[in-house]
């Protein structure tokens, strides 16, 4: 298996540059509101000299550096870029999967023999998405997606890393062990409370000791990662299982009716969405975050699917009622989700 | 009999009776004991000791249970138990006798039963709620046969969602020579009519289905049921157990509207062999996954598919002509209809993969289940 993840560089701040290029130079932030709650979605490579980076408070940004330009995000519009890049991309490896508007997993084997070749076929692809977009990506080569996501972050923005197979393990062994998809905070302070810092060193790891440190599952699976071993192949048609869409308030909200109300418009956006995929839905779920970020969710399944978003609306409301009886107080966010979805649908007598 | 506030607030309550009838009554009453911990008192069970006789009551405020068994009675009154408690300490008490008392001003009662003694907290009768008075009532004599009949056939087409109260009760209405129920969760509709003999009362509600289904269960036994209609409520007795049910506010959808009057097929079938094929196949419609359903020439092909687990087909012959078709519906509704079918052969009458199918015994108008379709993807 010879496989590449590509990463567009940048991918919303690059685009807000295309659109309007009096801003390259800048230091630019794609995000939310700096004044407010907003977090920092993407920045340019001229901000991050100021140390910002995605997911940070777009406050801290703002102090880190004052006269960086703060753009809100324009999500219609990196889908229109995202589009030209994933055609661009197919015209050279036909089979890829998207894993995010901006990343993907493409099949190089199929249209290369070995890693040269890959080499090639890999500057092939970021000549065509330069061609189609004038946006720049890096590219990761290797035998498994893990290896293959690990090595495009390696060389960024432009950059292209080649892991033959073999070099696996090699390759991976310096990085720190939270780079390996897979190794979330918790089993980070795990592992690195016992002093395995590095993905080598996980990989190193005796039985004994990794059932200790990780049990269950995990630990094995996540060792044959640090080691370049990860089986999993390109999903092509990913499944969409659950649909679902959040919002984080300027301010924490404690009216019932005014959460209501922005309830019921998520609901309706859930289930346009449903409806855009001929779908329905036999779970809804409504989440709800409290001011000390501790977040609760409610969900209740129907004995037959729906897309109603009336329907919906009431349910999720109704979950709403019930987190906040379980603790009331004030939100900084709720969420309507549904899930179950089938592609079926029960007709009804009544409507 | 039963008129709890008579009873209240008397001095001390003593009585007397058989372990065994008191054991048997309690789990009739204790059907009607609320679930929910929100309001407590709905967790207890009335006794109210007077006239010879030990009365029980609980109610979840939709539907109560009232019962009342023979007693020694040396002090008149009345007192709220935890039911789930009482229930399960009386069925485990060591003697066939067993007194309860209750003294002015405890809040408590002495249970005792051979050399076995125990107090148990008790809540204040007077919060108990006021169950409708069921004697006094003007009351008919309906035939048990065809009451429990006609609830058995149609209950499980109501529905279990609170969010539509109208659905989840039972239309039942009494017509002259007949009584006629239908129900619906709007996926599926049962109705049923059945011949009566002599008067019948005057009566369209819509009742909740839990508390007919429960009626059935009670009045498996019985050779009569009484019935007595009150402007909110609706009362059954049974061998002198007396099940009262809200009657649910609104209007039950206008349901002959929704029969289709004619239809392109009439395919029968016999009923068990069907009902086999259906359950099996069933099995491997997981996850909600439709029941599909081929007609063609001659043959009947059933079939379900889930993904990720595994699939099935079976065939039958049938008498069918014309170009196939196919059609899908939730594996779970269907079974049910075939079910309620009685009779050796049952009728598929449809129309299109999209309109509604309708499930009769041959030869027979006096029960339908519609069922509407799942239009199946691709």
């Amino acid at each position: 298996m010879i496989l590449a993840h590509l990463d567009l560089d940048a991918f919303f701040a690059a685009v807000e540059e295309l659109e309007q290029p009096e801003l390259r130079s800048k230091p630019l932030v794609v995000g939310g509101d700096p004044h407010g709650r907003g977090v920092v979605a993407t920045a340019n490579y001229e901000a991050r000299k100021f140390g910002i980076h995605s997911a940070m408070a777009a406050a801290e940004a703002l102090r880190r550096c004052p006269h960086a330009v703060f753009v809100r995000p324009r999500h219609t519009l990196y889908r229109e870029y995202s589009q030209a890049v994933w055609t661009a991309v197919r015209e050279v490896v036909p089979t890829v999967e998207r894993t995010g508007l901006d990343e993907g997993y493409l099949d190089i084997g199929e249209v290369a023999a070995d890693f040269a070749r890959a080499r090639v076929v890999a500057e092939a692809v970021q000549a065509a998405v330069r061609g189609a977009t004038s946006l720049s990506c890096s590219l990761g080569v290797a035998s498994s997606k893990v290896v293959a996501k690990i090595a495009s972050d390696r060389r960024k923005p432009g950059g292209l890393t080649v892991v033959p197979a073999g070099r696996e393990a090699e390759f991976l062994a310096p990085f720190d062990v939270r780079r390996l998809p897979g190794v979330g905070p918790r089993a980070e302070e795990r592992l690195s409370r016992s002093g395995v810092e590095t993905i080598g060193a996980l990989a190193a790891l005796p039985d004994g000791e990794l059932r200790r440190l990780l049990p269950g599952k995990l630990g094995p699976l996540l060792r044959d990662r640090a080691r370049g071993i990860d089986p999993r192949p390109l999903e092509t048609t990913s499944e969409t299982i659950s649909i679902s869409t959040e919002e984080t308030f300027d301010r924490d909200i404690a009216d019932v009716e005014q959460l209501k109300a922005e309830v019921r418009r998520m609901a309706e956006r859930v289930a346009e969405r449903l409806g855009k995929g001929s779908q329905t839905a036999r779970t809804v779920t409504t989440k709800v975050r409290y001011p000390d970020f501790s977040i609760r969710s409610r969900s209740t399944t129907l004995p037959v699917a729906t897309d109603d978003s009336g329907r919906i609306a009431e349910l999720a409301c109704a979950l709403l009622d019930r987190a906040l009886t379980d603790r009331p107080g004030a939100l900084r966010l709720v969420g309507v989700g549904v899930s179950g979805l089938e592609d079926h649908r029960q007709l009804a007598l009544l409507g | 009999m039963l008129d709890a506030e008579t009873v209240v607030g008397s001095g001390t309550m003593k009585v007397t009776c058989s372990r065994e009838e008191l054991t048997q009554k309690l789990a009739v009453v204790s059907r009607g004991v609320s679930t929910r911990t929100a309001v407590q008192i709905l967790g207890g069970i009335l006794l109210s000791a007077e006239g010879g006789r030990l009365m029980l009551a609980a109610t979840d405020m939709e539907l109560s249970l009232r019962a009342s068994l023979e007693a020694r009675v040396e002090g008149q009154g009345s007192v709220v138990v935890p039911g789930r408690l009482l229930v399960e300490l009386a069925r485990l008490l060591p003697d066939t006798e067993v007194s309860i008392e209750q003294r002015a001003d405890e809040g408590v009662i002495h249970i005792r039963s051979g050399s076995f003694e125990s107090r148990l907290n008790t809540y204040t009768a007077e919060d108990f709620p006021r169950l409708p008075d069921a004697e006094g009532l003007e009351r008919h004599g309906v035939d048990r046969d065809a009451l429990l009949e006609t609830i058995a056939r149609v209950g499980r087409s109501a529905s279990r969602d609170e969010s539509r109260p109208v659905l989840t009760g039972i239309l039942v209405r009494f017509e002259p020579g007949k009584l006629v129920m239908a129900a619906t969760d709007s996926y599926r509709l049962s109705v049923k009519e059945t011949a009566l003999e002599g008067t019948v009362p005057e009566l369209e509600a819509i009742v909740p289905a839990r508390a007919l289904v429960e009626l059935a269960r009670i009045g498996q036994g019985a050779e009569q049921i009484e019935l007595g209609v009150h402007e909110n409520q609706v009362v059954f007795g049974v061998d002198g157990i007396w099940l009262t049910t809200r009657r649910i506010d609104g209007q039950f959808p206008n349901y002959k509207q929704l029969i289709p009057e004619s239809f392109e097929y009439e395919v029968p079938l016999p009923r068990d062999e069907v009902l086999d094929v259906v359950r099996r196949i069933a099995v491997m419609a997981q996850r909600n996954s439709p029941l599909r359903l081929r007609f063609a020439e001659g043959e009947l092909t059933v079939s379900a598919r889930t993904q990720d687990v595994g699939e099935a087909q079976e065939s039958l012959p049938v008498s069918f002509a014309g170009e196939a078709l196919e059609i899908g519906f939730n594996a779970e509704f269907l079974r049910d209809g075939i079910d309620s079918v009685v009779g050796e052969t049952i009728r598929f009458r449809l129309i299109s993969p999209l309109r509604p199918c309708v499930l009769q015994a041959e030869g027979s108008e006096d029960f339908l289940y519609l069922i509407m379709p799942i239009r199946l993807a691709g």
